[in-house]
C-alpha cells in the first residue's frame, strides 16, 4: 500500500466511524423514548383499570377565571333610559328619593327595559373581568416567599459564613451552633417552632414565620457554602491584597468575595432550588402557597390527579427557570477563565 | 530605610517550634539593592515577608522610615503601601483584567480617581513591555508577563521599597530573562529592593549588599565581589560551591 491509498483509506475509516457512531447513538436515543412511552402507557392503563375519569377541562378555570359583577338596584326605582353603545350599555333609572342613577353593562347581560319598574335588588345587568384563580395566586405566593426567603437567606449565609471564618472564637461558636442546629433538624420541625413558639411569643404572623423558617433554614446552608468558597480561593489573593495596602474588609470585598461568589454559584443555586421546592411545607401553617392552594382547588374539583400533576409542573417550571438564568450568569462570569 | 534589630519569627506546629527568623539585624539603606540568599528552609522569604507585616513577628523590632512595625498602634495597612510585594506565585487577581488589576488598590487604597489610576496603569504597563495586553485577563498571560504585569501593580502604589519573593522561581526558564531585566530597571533607576532569589547572575550584576541566610541566621553579609569571590564563612563556601 503507498502512502496515498494508505491515507485515504484511513480518511473513509474515520468517516465510517463517525457515521457508525452516530448510528449507535440513534439507537440509544430510540430506546429512551420507547422506555417512556411505555412508562406513560403503564400508568394510562394502570389509571383506566381504576375508573379514574380524567377532567383536564376543569384545570384552566384555576389559573385565570371570568368574574362576572352583577349589577342591581338599591332602591325601589324606574328605568329611564337604556342606550347601547357597542359591546356597554348604559342603563338611566330614577329612584324612589328621584335621583338620576347609571348603571354601565354588558349589552348581552341587560334584564331591564325602558320604562320598567324595579325594587331593590333586582337586577339590572352584569360586567365581567378576568381573576386570578388560586392556582396561579399559590404560585405567586410560593414564588414570592422563596424569593424574599432567599434573599435573606444569603445575607445571613454571607454574613454567618464569615462569622465562621472570623478569627474572634465567640463568632466562631455562634455560627457552628446556629449552622449545627440548622442543619440537625427537620424544617418541617423547624416551621412549626418558628410560627407556634416564636410566633406566639414575638407576635408574629403566618406570612412572617413561614419567611423567617425559610430564610433562617436557607441562611445555615449558605453559610457552609460561602465558607467552602472562600477557603477554596488560594492565600495568596490575600496577601497580594493587603500586601497592597488594603486593609481586611476591603480585600474581602474586592478580592476574596468576587471570586469565591463565582466558585459558589453552582451550589447556591442547587441550595436556591432546594429552597423553592422546601418552601412548600410552609402550607402547613396554613400559607396558601401553590401547594396548599393545590389542595384547596382538589377539595372544591376532587380532579386529585390532574391538580397533583399540574402542581408538580409548575414546580417544574419555577425551578428549570431559575437554573436557566444561573447557568446564564456563569456564563457571563466565565469570561475571566 | 528598613532596619530590623534581632528580628524572631517562631513557628508552632505539630509540637515542633521552627525558629524560621532567628535573630536578623540589619540596615538596608534607601536606593540600595540587597539580595538575600541561602538554601532551601533558611527562613529568607519568612524574612521578606515580615518586613510588610504578612507574618507577624515573635520579638524584636523592623522600622520602615522610623515606624516600628512591632509597634501595637502601627498602621499596617498603611505601612504597606509604602511597601510593594512581588510573589513566586505572581497573585494576580483572576477577575479583574490587566489594567484593573493595576487599578484597584489605586483607586480603593490611595483614593485615586479612576482615570488618573489608569493612566498611571497603562504607564507602568508600558515601562515593563506588556501595554497591548491591558485587556487581557491574567489567564490568558504567560508566566514572566504575568510576573512583569504584578511587578507593575506594586508599582502603581508608589512605593519606596519593593520587595520580591523568590520571583522568577516559578517561570519556565526562557521567561525568567524578562523579568529579570524589569528588575534591573528598576535598580538602576534608583529604587530600594531587597530581593530573595536563587539567580547567582541577578546578584552578582545588580546587588549592592548580599545577606547570606542560613536556619533563620544571617551568616554572612557583604559586597557580591567580597561574597562570591571570598566568603569567610564554611557554610556560605560550600552553598557557593553547590550552586556555582
Amino acid at each position: 500500500m503507498d502512502a496515498r491509498t494508505f491515507l485515504s483509506s484511513k480518511v473513509t475509516k474515520k468517516a465510517n466511524i463517525h457515521v457508525n457512531s452516530y448510528r449507535k447513538d440513534l439507537h440509544w436515543r430510540l430506546l429512551t423514548i420507547l422506555i417512556l412511552v411505555t412508562i406513560g402507557l403503564g400508568l394510562w392503563v394502570a389509571t383506566s383499570k381504576v375508573n379514574y375519569a380524567w377532567r383536564w377541562n376543569r384545570v384552566p378555570q384555576y389559573f385565570v377565571y371570568h368574574h362576572e359583577i352583577v349589577k342591581r338596584a338599591n332602591y325601589d326605582s324606574r328605568v329611564i333610559d337604556v342606550e347601547a353603545i357597542g359591546d356597554s350599555t348604559t342603563v338611566t333609572i330614577r329612584n324612589q328619593f328621584d335621583e338620576l342613577e347609571s348603571f354601565t353593562v354588558d349589552s348581552d347581560t341587560v334584564q331591564v327595559y325602558p320604562d320598567e319598574s324595579l325594587f331593590a335588588g333586582d337586577q339590572i345587568g352584569s360586567t365581567f373581568k378576568w381573576e386570578i384563580g388560586p392556582l396561579l395566586y399559590g404560585l405567586g405566593v410560593t414564588l414570592w416567599i422563596s424569593a424574599i426567603s432567599s434573599i435573606i437567606g444569603l445575607v445571613i449565609g454571607l454574613i454567618t459564613g464569615l462569622c465562621r471564618l472570623s478569627r474572634n472564637i465567640t463568632l466562631r461558636q455562634l455560627s457552628i451552633i446556629y449552622i449545627e442546629i440548622i442543619r440537625g433538624t427537620p424544617l418541617l420541625v423547624q416551621i412549626f417552632i418558628v410560627y407556634f413558639f416564636f410566633g406566639t411569643v414575638l407576635n408574629i404572623d403566618r406570612m412572617a414565620a413561614g419567611i423567617g423558617a425559610l430564610s433562617i433554614f436557607a441562611g445555615a446552608y449558605v453559610a457552609e457554602i460561602i465558607r467552602a468558597g472562600i477557603q477554596s480561593i488560594p492565600k495568596g489573593q490575600m496577601e497580594a491584597a493587603r500586601s497592597l495596602g488594603m486593609n481586611t474588609p476591603q480585600a474581602m470585598i474586592y478580592i476574596i468575595l468576587p471570586q469565591a461568589f463565582k466558585r459558589t454559584l453552582p451550589p447556591l443555586a442547587g441550595q436556591f432550588i432546594s429552597l423553592i421546592k422546601d418552601s412548600s411545607l410552609v402550607s402547613v401553617i396554613a400559607i396558601t402557597d401553590l401547594t396548599k392552594a393545590g389542595r384547596e382547588v382538589i377539595t372544591s374539583t376532587f380532579a386529585t390527579f390532574e391538580i397533583w400533576f399540574v402542581v408538580a409542573f409548575l414546580y417544574l417550571t419555577l425551578t428549570s427557570v431559575l437554573s436557566q438564568v444561573i447557568s446564564w450568569v456563569e456564563r457571563r462570569l466565565a469570561v475571566s477563565d | 530605610m528598613i532596619k530590623t534589630v534581632d528580628l524572631k519569627k517562631t513557628f508552632y506546629g505539630r509540637g515542633q517550634v521552627v525558629y524560621a527568623v532567628d535573630g536578623i539585624t540589619s540596615h538596608i539603606k534607601p536606593g540600595e539593592v540587597v539580595v538575600v540568599i541561602g538554601p532551601s528552609g533558611s527562613g529568607k522569604s519568612t524574612y521578606l515577608r515580615c518586613l510588610n507585616g504578612l507574618e507577624e513577628l515573635t520579638s524584636g523590632h523592623i522600622h520602615i522610615d522610623g515606624v516600628d512595625l512591632a509597634d501595637r498602634k502601627t498602621d499596617l495597612n498603611k505601612v504597606r503601601r509604602e511597601v510593594g510585594m512581588v510573589f513566586q506565585q505572581f497573585n494576580l487577581f483572576p477577575h479583574k483584567t490587566v489594567l484593573e488589576n493595576l487599578v484597584l488598590a489605586q483607586t480603593v487604597v490611595r483614593k485615586r480617581k479612576k482615570v488618573e489610576a489608569a493612566d498611571k496603569g497603562r504607564a507602568l504597563l508600558n515601562k515593563v513591555g506588556i501595554a497591548e495586553k491591558e485587556m487581557e485577563y491574567p489567564i490568558r498571560l504567560s508566566g514572566g508577563q504575568q510576573q512583569r504585569v504584578a511587578i507593575a501593580r506594586a508599582l502603581a502604589m508608589d512605593p519606596k521599597v519593593m520587595l520580591f519573593d523568590e520571583p522568577t522561581s516559578a517561570l519556565d526558564p526562557e521567561m525568567v530573562g524578562e523579568v529579570l531585566e524589569v528588575m534591573k530597571q528598576l535598580a538602576r533607576e534608583g529604587m530600594t529592593m531587597i530581593v530573595v532569589t536563587h539567580e547567582m547572575g541577578f546578584a552578582r550584576e545588580v546587588a549592592d549588599r548580599v545577606l547570606f541566610m542560613d536556619h533563620g541566621k544571617l551568616v554572612e553579609e557583604g559586597t557580591p565581589e567580597h561574597f562570591f569571590t571570598n566568603p569567610q564563612e564554611e557554610r556560605a563556601k560550600l552553598f557557593l560551591k553547590q550552586v556555582l
